[in-house]
């Protein structure tokens, strides 16, 4: 039997293998109509006038930044839904004797099969939403046409998608080949060091310096641009050091705390892996970033407003104001699509032991507000920890802005509220009530 | 054919149980009483109804039709089969205790929160929940290991979790469905020892599926399934060895 007839064996699952598989595929959709959005409104800017092509680009590549975290995080959500769906089937390939490298093959050919169909779906749904999009204002005029990609970078998006999936196939079925059992292996995982926070901390105090005298330095725009976005990379890499250990000392705390059933599983399942529940929700600390930032940023220039009527800046508060709330908005739909798509493959992976436990007497709700609890907790966390910290960052800025245009930062803060509630509402999706009804018998 | 399994002081009985799947009679008009404080073994080949029988005694299943009447001491008799799902979900974490092949034991907790949970989900506070836990642990000869995760326990030590998390509520019947199926002949037969000891030593009920002779010997009476039907009905000269 050759790898592709396996692949193809392999890729007729059973009944719940059939919703992982169409939960991946809307995975892998919602993945590739995210990028080319994304995408074809920073491409949109290039049809501007010279001058506020030149400010716009770089706030685009800034905003591009920013949501290339919570993007992968969803993009690897898909991915590892997809290696889950294969997991014992490719490992039971490995102990009836298939090599390591026909079941990498095998592995690999179903993920990028699958990612394939699901990057089709998302270019068909990002042509279906560019429409709507296109009504979206920047210097005064909706973006109309210029949101569609030309076909090759369109090409290069769907690429792009692929490559992830197959990389992801490809670490997450490493242990696979080394052991066929190593699936079943499940090891503790190390609490992460204090030494991150002091780190962290150390980085935003050296950003806060370094921001508070670059206006003294005797360079041009474009140079204290890019010191200034760099300063912002350095700082969210601080942060993403910070995120782990911040969520552990809150699952620490929750822990102690924990009276009921459905608060100690919750705390326990975020200290099962204070890494992976912090990567769950680091796009909701991206967005705290962009609306503090991005909020205080558009409120100042709408304060400056007045002095350049008639010109393309004069465009310039509304315009950071929508980017900031398109970013913010796009990051916070991806947090909630990856963690939807996580809970739901975690609920379907261990339907065995759900199903166990409801015979045993436990309800479902319990499990399913532990879970719920489990992604709320670090999610808010995040959200009140990087507001008050990014707001730390731009301490004179924030306050200003606060006082000068409290409706624009109001309206920031509402949209982030509003993005944490998505979140919530999109983990019903996996409420093992409902995902394993079918089975909780009569 | 036998088709009737009667006995005075019954804690859980069932008349005329019928179960089917599609053209499969998995229960076919099955009349059974369980004695308090007795074991009862239920054998018969793969497919004979044995689980289905199990699941139907304990509320985990309803049956097409039937009836199921649980007699617990001091409490009114209980039609397990008129209540609907959460009602059967409350009476099972309450009345009832399960030790299953696989343990059921969630990963994330310690021996002694796995324990605890069962306490936890009936409203027993976590610190007197975790101590009688730790209690109940200990006397099943896993002091030590109370606080080390499912993953760092051998099979044997996690079915002693999944026996003291039975016992710990203290239910009066206990359900086991293969307990000893994962694990080998003396971890298989230590276990069944601590099992035989937390139930039917302290006066409770166990009603226990299983495929092997040895065990099931161990047990007051054996009951045997074929396609659907007690085929009979032994009493265990020696009794059971708690």
């Amino acid at each position: 039997m050759n790898t592709l007839h396996m692949a193809w064996m392999l890729a007729r699952p059973s009944s719940s293998g059939r919703i992982v598989q169409l939960l991946t595929v809307g995975a892998y959709t919602m993945v590739s109509a995210m990028v080319l959005i994304v995408l074809g409104g920073a491409w949109s800017f290039t049809k501007l006038e010279g001058d506020a092509q030149g400010f716009y680009i770089p706030l685009a590549a800034f905003a591009l930044v920013l949501l290339v975290v919570p993007l992968l995080v969803l993009g690897s959500s898909a991915a590892k839904l997809s290696a889950r769906a294969q997991d014992r089937a490719l490992s039971s390939l490995r102990l009836l004797g298939a090599t390591g490298l026909q079941v990498r093959a095998v592995a690999v050919i179903q993920a990028a099969a699958t990612a394939l169909v699901g990057a089709i779906c998302g270019v068909v749904l990002y042509l279906a939403l560019a429409p709507a999009v296109a009504l979206v204002k920047f210097q005064g005029e909706a973006i109309g046409t210029a949101i569609f990609l030309p076909p090759l970078a369109t090409a290069a998006a769907v690429l792009a998608v692929l490559l992830l999936s197959v990389v992801s196939a490809l670490a997450g079925l490493r242990k696979l080949v080394i052991t066929p059992l190593a699936v079943a292996t499940r090891r503790s995982v190390p609490m992460p060091s204090w030494m991150r926070a002091v780190i962290a901390i150390g980085s935003i105090v050296v950003i806060y310096t370094l921001f508070s005298k670059v206006g003294l330095l005797p360079v041009g725009l474009g140079v204290l641009i890019t010191i200034v976005i760099s300063g912002f990379g350095v700082g969210l890499l601080a942060l993403n050091l910070i995120g782990p250990w911040l969520v552990a000392k809150v699952g620490t705390a929750k822990l102690k705390k924990a009276e009921s059933p459905e608060q100690l599983l919750a705390a326990r399942m975020i200290l099962e892996s204070p890494g992976g529940a912090w990567r769950q929700v680091s796009g909701v600390a991206m967005a705290a970033f962009v609306a503090v930032i991005g909020g205080s940023g558009a409120a100042m220039f709408a304060f400056s407003e007045n002095d350049v009527a008639g010109s393309w800046e004069m465009y310039l508060s509304a315009d950071v104001l929508t980017g900031v709330l398109v970013t913010l908005s796009i990051s916070l739909i991806c947090v909630a699509i990856s963690a939807a798509i996580s809970q739901c493959a975690g609920t379907l992976d261990r339907q065995d032991l759900y199903l166990g436990l409801h015979r045993l007497g436990v309800d479902l709700g319990v499990v399913n507000k532990a879970r719920v609890k489990s992604v709320m907790i670090p999610a808010l966390t995040v959200a009140i920890g990087f507001t008050v910290a990014s707001a730390a960052l731009v301490l004179p800025f924030a306050s200003l802005a606060l006082l000068l245009k409290p409706l624009t930062v109001a309206t920031v803060l509402v949209v982030l509220l509003a993005g944490l509630l998505v979140i919530r509402l999109s983990l019903n999706i996996a409420d093992p009530r409902r995902l394993l009804a079918d089975h909780s018998g009569r | 054919m036998l088709q009737n399994s009667y006995v005075s002081n019954p804690v859980i009985s069932a008349r005329r149980l019928l179960r089917s799947y599609g053209s499969t009679h998995a229960l076919n008009g099955i009349d059974v009483d369980i004695a308090a404080g007795t074991a009862v073994a239920i054998m018969g080949p793969s497919g004979s109804g044995k689980s289905t029988l199990l699941h139907a005694l304990a509320g985990i299943e309803l049956p097409d039709s039937g009836t199921v009447t649980l007699n617990l001491p001091g409490q009114a008799p209980v039609e397990v089969d008129g209540l609907g799902d959460s009602a059967r979900t409350k009476l099972r974490r309450e009345a009832f205790g399960f030790v299953f092949q696989s343990g059921l034991l969630i990963p994330e907790l310690t021996a002694e929160e796995n324990v605890a949970m069962a306490l936890m989900v009936n409203g027993v506070p976590r610190t007197a929940a975790i101590a009688r836990a730790v209690e109940a642990l200990q006397q099943l000869g896993l002091a030590g290991m109370e606080q080390r995760r499912i993953g760092q326990l051998s099979g044997g030590q996690q079915q002693r979790v999944a026996i003291a998390r039975a016992q710990v509520t203290g239910a009066s019947v206990v359900f086991a469905d293969e307990p000893t199926g994962a694990l080998d002949s003396v971890t298989g037969s230590e276990v069944l020892d601590i099992l035989m000891q937390c139930t039917v030593g302290m006066g409770k009920s166990l009603v226990m599926v299983t495929h092997d002779r040895q065990v099931a010997q161990r047990c007051h009476r054996i009951l045997t399934l074929q396609d659907g039907k007690i085929t009979a009905d032994d009493s265990v000269v020696q009794g059971p060895r708690s």
